[in-house]
């Protein structure tokens, strides 16, 4: 950094478009000699000729830091223009500097310097001093390996090694200090390692970018609200999610009611895999849930009357033909359930002595359970494959309960359907006339 | 091979070239107006001794380019009548497969690098086409056709400041018909248009493009020059063509008098004019000329006949010629 | 293996396939005894002389034509431009010559081009020396458009490009000439159409062209320590695109992130987010992301310029974005 009083930074200059450094050919002032703003102060070599270059102010030419032959990092400083000769003050250290600089004994930085256009860092080979050590401007104090070749490195500076800041075996890039000489002999001489370094390193390639630059202005990240429950029935979910969904039989639905916050994702159907069966059985659809209570009970004197004038014995084949006409369709199969047996019957359109045992894995249009000998009175056992109308007692009064689930009838359906056969059993006579 | 002119063969077949363009054009004018040829087309009528002077002059290994009115170009530099009618009707034999039409009929196979739809925009592959010559030691020369109004094209002055310090055996041949599309060329062109040529240290001419053999000896010349790496040079030819821009520009009082082109057409017709000089230094007679002009109508009657009856590509074929490389290019990424 | 920078890679590649082929020459500003201004041409001139490293006036669309005329008659040119900005310049002899050459021609005249330029922004050159404009030429048919994203890839695409009968674009990232990369001493090619799985993972697929495709790798590393596996795929040429691969990876990780340094809006990155949307639908459990440079000119300033191009943290940032399930929205 500048002092106060302003000594006048001499820089290597960007002369060429693909520089990165230039190569000091010759300094044409030395150390403490009084310059006079354009003055020729070096000549430095780029990549299509050599230039002259000009003192910027007047005063005393100060702390050289780079001699000849040597190639220097574009916009180092490399000596500075002072109101006195100095001959060995301390030099504001090259940018760029890094953070851990402050904690560093006062002295000048020894940089590592840039030896090729193509080189971003240099190995440390050896160091040729140890802390402490004295050394004198023109000692090697380091062993450099670029692309081509193995260098030595001068101190630069009289004085003592104050800080070595790269282990040998390490690479640092050029520009970055890896040494303090300072005048006095060090008190607390500082050790460390590149990797201690605190500062990034310097190269610019887009991969090593600053983290904190962002591709675009983004609004302040707010937390992630679910996404309010749509109204339209349609769910939010990725065309895989769906895909699968579809392929293992699941139902997305299931999601929504169980409060899963949308969009899913392949990663939610792991939760709709892992929802409650029973939640599967009645939330998978919206089950249906419908009871009768009749005062009367006309089905026991039917049966009786049936059985004497018609000689039909059997009451699941009463049932099942009213069961079948309360469906209102013509042909149905009927399943009666009663005393742990379950039966299918095919029950035509007609007279019930037509009603004959179905082909066995028919499937049923209605279930009908028979409860009536049991000691259940009200039941909310969720639907089955078809619809299920179940007949129980809550004590003297015969109760008709329809359970289904949404997709077997639409509410309207069901009402019809239970009115029905509630209807059918209440006065089995009225209706079969 | 090119030499010098002087027996009765090569003036005949001069004739006979001029006579085969300005028949190719009569034909291609009579399918645009019976609605047969898709597209539009510039007619090279009038300016026949342009190209067939300059051609004449030029060996097959030689090359051109030449512009979106090209005809012209493409006959005389040895192209067939069958596989340009096909070309500009769109068929699969034409010499780009139906592909290029009017304006890009190609024929490398004798040395034509194709014409341009972009005013212009060959003058760069003329100069590289030169160049290529110079860089592997061949000794062909290339002639850059374009007209008056190309030279308002920046890339003239770009390519020809690099032919003049690479001395590239390539000839510059502004055909000068007088008009840039719809405007005069006095309107469009600044100064000299030889002049121009000449700051670059381009030796250049003007001659008059009516007269074959005033093209032919100029163009000889220079065309041994350039072999010889003298090159390279510009020649000015001062022409008319007798259509409008194209063969649907066909009210054009406005920008030209209709007795301006009755008195090119009568007085300075190139192939009138140089089938009188044939008859008067007895190279040929009336009746040996009248059989050649009959000879090659019926030669572009029954090109055009054949084209019509072609069958067009395969629609198969869209796809084909985006690459070398790559049979069908829609195919490519999925494969 | 060896360690090369790209710009040591472009020129062996130039030095080998020039001693191989004679017809092979360079033609641009600047490309001889200056070796072009970022020196990857250097030392060219003095094996091959000024008649096959031609400097040129300063006359981009004449060079370029030139160039079209000699390949067409039996040379095969690497026309060298010095900034990919200067496209703009050429667009006649590139778009309506070279690249229609052989098919308005039936299969006649082909052009076996190179043109070689560069791309990339952060150098500090603003908006006339900073665009990365290669979806201008590969919305073009006809041309080839290759981007190298290492000095390896440089170099074997470089070869593969002056051997090839078409016209080819070679954009370089100026700002990676430095880097260096293995790159075998034996002669290589790397054919055209064939994408390069730089990383495997699973989670998901980031694709990146040029110097992006060393961002999607840095951004993969920061993705790993969170234990989200990244696949980074480089094209490696967009055209021919190695669709298949690029497919294939999409129907694997389900998530796709493309990356270019081209502005965002009606580039590479919709171009290769599209064709995935129209070929791996069902497969997508999240919307395929495009990460350009910012549809702004490029500006000077180191501040402004810096947050136009995507950087791994940016990627990283939206690849967790992907990865968490949140609803993503178009902005």
């Amino acid at each position: 950094m500048p002092h106060d009083n302003g000594p006048h930074d001499v820089i290597m200059p960007a002369l060429g478009m693909a520089q990165e450094t230039g190569k000091i050919v010759a300094w044409q002032k030395s150390e403490g000699d009084a310059v006079k703003t354009g003055d020729v102060l070096f000549e430095v070599e780029t990549d299509k000729a050599t230039m002259e270059v000009e003192a910027q102010a007047d005063g005393f030419l100060n702390g050289v830091r780079a001699a000849a032959g040597e190639d220097v990092p574009v916009g180092n400083v490399i000596a500075q223009i002072g109101s006195e000769a100095q001959a060995s003050e301390p030099v504001a250290p090259a940018a760029p500097e890094t953070g851990s600089a402050e904690a560093l004994p006062e002295g000048a930085e020894v940089i590592m310097p840039a030896l090729g256009m193509a080189q971003d860092t240099g190995l440390i080979v050896a160091w040729h001093k140890a802390l402490g050590d004295e050394v004198a401007a023109g000692d090697i104090l380091f062993e450099v390996e670029t692309d081509k070749a193995t260098m030595d490195v001068e101190a630069g500076e009289n004085g003592y090694v104050a800080a070595l800041l790269a282990e040998a075996g390490e690479a640092a890039p050029v520009g970055a200090p890896i040494a303090v000489i300072s005048a006095e002999k060090p008190a607390n001489p500082v050790q460390r390692s590149q990797a201690d370094a605190a500062a990034p390193a310097t190269s610019q390639t887009k991969a090593d970018s600053a983290p904190d630059s962002k591709p675009e202005p983004e609004p302040a990240k707010v937390p992630q609200a679910p996404a309010p429950k749509r109204t339209d029935g349609r769910i939010l979910a990725s065309p895989k999610a769906r895909r699968l969904a579809l392929e293992q039989g699941l139902d997305l639905k299931r999601l929504v009611e169980a409060g899963h916050p949308q969009p899913y994702h392949v990663a939610d159907l792991e939760v709709l895999k892992a929802l409650p069966e029973k939640t599967a059985g009645s939330a998978a659809t919206a089950s249906r849930h419908l009871t009768a209570e009749l005062s009367t009970d006309g089905f026991a004197e039917f049966a009786a009357w049936a059985s004497e004038s018609e000689g039909l014995n059997d009451t699941n084949t009463l049932l099942a033909g009213l069961a079948a006409a309360s469906l209102g369709q013509g042909e149905a199969t009927i399943t009666v359930e009663s005393f742990d047996q379950a039966r299918a019957y095919a029950v035509p359109a007609g007279a019930f002595s037509a009603i004959t045992l179905a082909e066995e894995g028919a499937t049923p249009e209605l279930i009908l359970r028979d409860l009536r000998m049991s000691r259940v009175s009200t039941v909310a056992l969720g639907a089955e494959e078809a619809p299920v109308l179940t007949l129980s007692y809550a004590g003297s009064r015969l109760v008709v309960t329809l359970e289904c689930a949404g997709h077997h009838l639409t509410a309207a359906q069901a009402v019809s359907l239970l009115s029905e056969f509630a209807g059918r059993v209440e006065q089995p006579l009225r209706h079969l006339l | 091979m090119a030499k010098t002119k002087t027996n009765t063969e090569d003036y005949l077949r001069m004739y006979r070239q001029m006579v085969r363009i300005r028949t190719f054009e009569d034909n291609a004018n009579q399918l645009y107006l019976s609605a047969k040829m898709p597209g539009l087309t510039h007619m090279y009528s009038g300016e026949e001794a342009v190209a067939v002077g300059i051609c004449e002059a030029l060996t097959i290994d030689d090359k051109i380019t030449s512009t979106h009115r090209g005809h012209g170009h493409c006959v005389a530099k040895g192209a067939e009548f069958k596989e340009m009618f096909c070309e500009l009707l769109g068929k699969e034999e034409g010499y780009c497969r139906g592909k290029g039409g009017s304006m890009h009929i190609a024929d490398q196979s004798n040395g034509n690098l194709g014409a341009n739809a972009i005013v212009g925009g060959s003058m760069g592959i003329a100069t590289g086409s030169a160049f290529t010559s110079k860089l592997l030691g061949k000794d062909d020369v290339t002639v850059c056709f374009f007209g008056d109004g190309a030279t308002a094209q920046g890339l003239l002055y770009e390519v020809m400041n690099m032919a003049a310090l690479w001395n590239l055996p390539v000839i510059y041949a502004c055909e000068n018909n007088g008009y840039s599309e719809y405007t005069k060329t006095e309107e469009i062109a600044a100064g000299s248009i030889t002049a121009r040529a000449e700051a670059f240290g381009i030796e250049a001419h003007q001659v008059d493009g009516q007269d074959v053999l005033a093209v032919n000896e100029l163009t000889q010349k220079l065309v041994a020059r350039a072999r010889k790496g003298e090159g390279p040079f510009f020649m000015e030819l001062m022409t008319y063509r007798y259509h409008g821009h194209h063969v649907g520009d066909i009210n054009r009082e406005y920008y030209r008098s209709k007795d301006e082109e009755t008195d090119w057409k009568e007085n300075k017709d190139p192939i009138i004019k140089f089938r009188g000089w044939l008859v008067e230094q007895g190279i040929a007679s009336e009746e040996e000329i009248e059989a050649m002009n009959a000879e090659i109508k019926k030669d572009a009657e029954e090109a055009v006949a054949y084209a019509e009856a072609a069958p067009y590509p395969d629609q198969s074929e869209v796809d084909m010629h985006v690459f070398t490389d790559i049979k069908h290019a829609l195919a490519r990424d999925t494969a | 293996m060896r360690e090369i920078t790209l710009s040591q890679a472009v020129n062996e590649a130039l030095a080998e396939e020039m001693r191989r082929d004679e017809t092979v020459f360079i033609i641009g500003e600047d490309v001889a005894e200056a070796g072009t201004p970022f020196k990857v041409l250097s030392g060219l001139v003095e094996e091959f002389g000024t008649a096959r490293v031609v400097d040129t006036p300063i006359a981009e669309p004449g060079f370029m034509g030139l160039g079209v005329g000699a390949a067409m008659t039996g040379s095969r040119p690497v026309v060298d431009l010095m900034f990919g900005d200067f496209i703009y310049l050429i667009m006649d002899q590139l778009c309506n010559q070279a690249a229609k050459s052989y098919y308005m021609s039936g299969g006649k005249l082909n052009v076996p081009l190179v043109l070689r330029t560069n791309l990339g922004a952060t150098r500090r050159s603003a908006a006339q020396h900073s665009q990365s404009l290669h979806a201008l030429v590969a919305h073009i048919p006809g041309l080839k458009v290759a981007m190298p994203s290492s000095a390896y890839e440089a170099k074997g695409l470089m070869k593969t490009a002056i051997r090839d009968d078409n016209p080819v674009v070679i954009f370089e990232d100026k700002l990676m000439y430095n880097d260096k990369a293995p790159v075998p001493e034996d002669e290589f090619l790397i054919p055209f159409g064939e994408a390069n799985v730089k990383r495997e993972g699973s989670d998901i697929t980031l694709i990146g062209t040029s110097s992006m495709v060393q961002v999607c790798e840095a951004a993969a590393e920061i993705l790993a320590k969170e234990g989200i596996e990244a696949e980074v795929i480089d094209p490696r040429t967009i055209v021919p695109l190695d669709e298949a691969a690029l497919l294939e990876s999409a129907k694997k990780t389900s998530r796709v992130i493309v990356v270019d340094e081209g502005h965002q809006s009606y580039g590479i990155t919709g171009e290769i987010a599209g064709r995935i949307n129209e070929k791996a639908f069902y497969h997508l459990d999240a919307p395929v992301l495009r990460m350009g440079a910012m549809d702004v000119p490029v500006p000077f300033s180191p501040a402004l310029e810096d947050i136009t191009v995507p950087t791994p943290e940016a990627v990283a940032e939206k690849a967790r974005k992907l990865m968490s399930g949140e609803m993503i929205h178009a902005a």
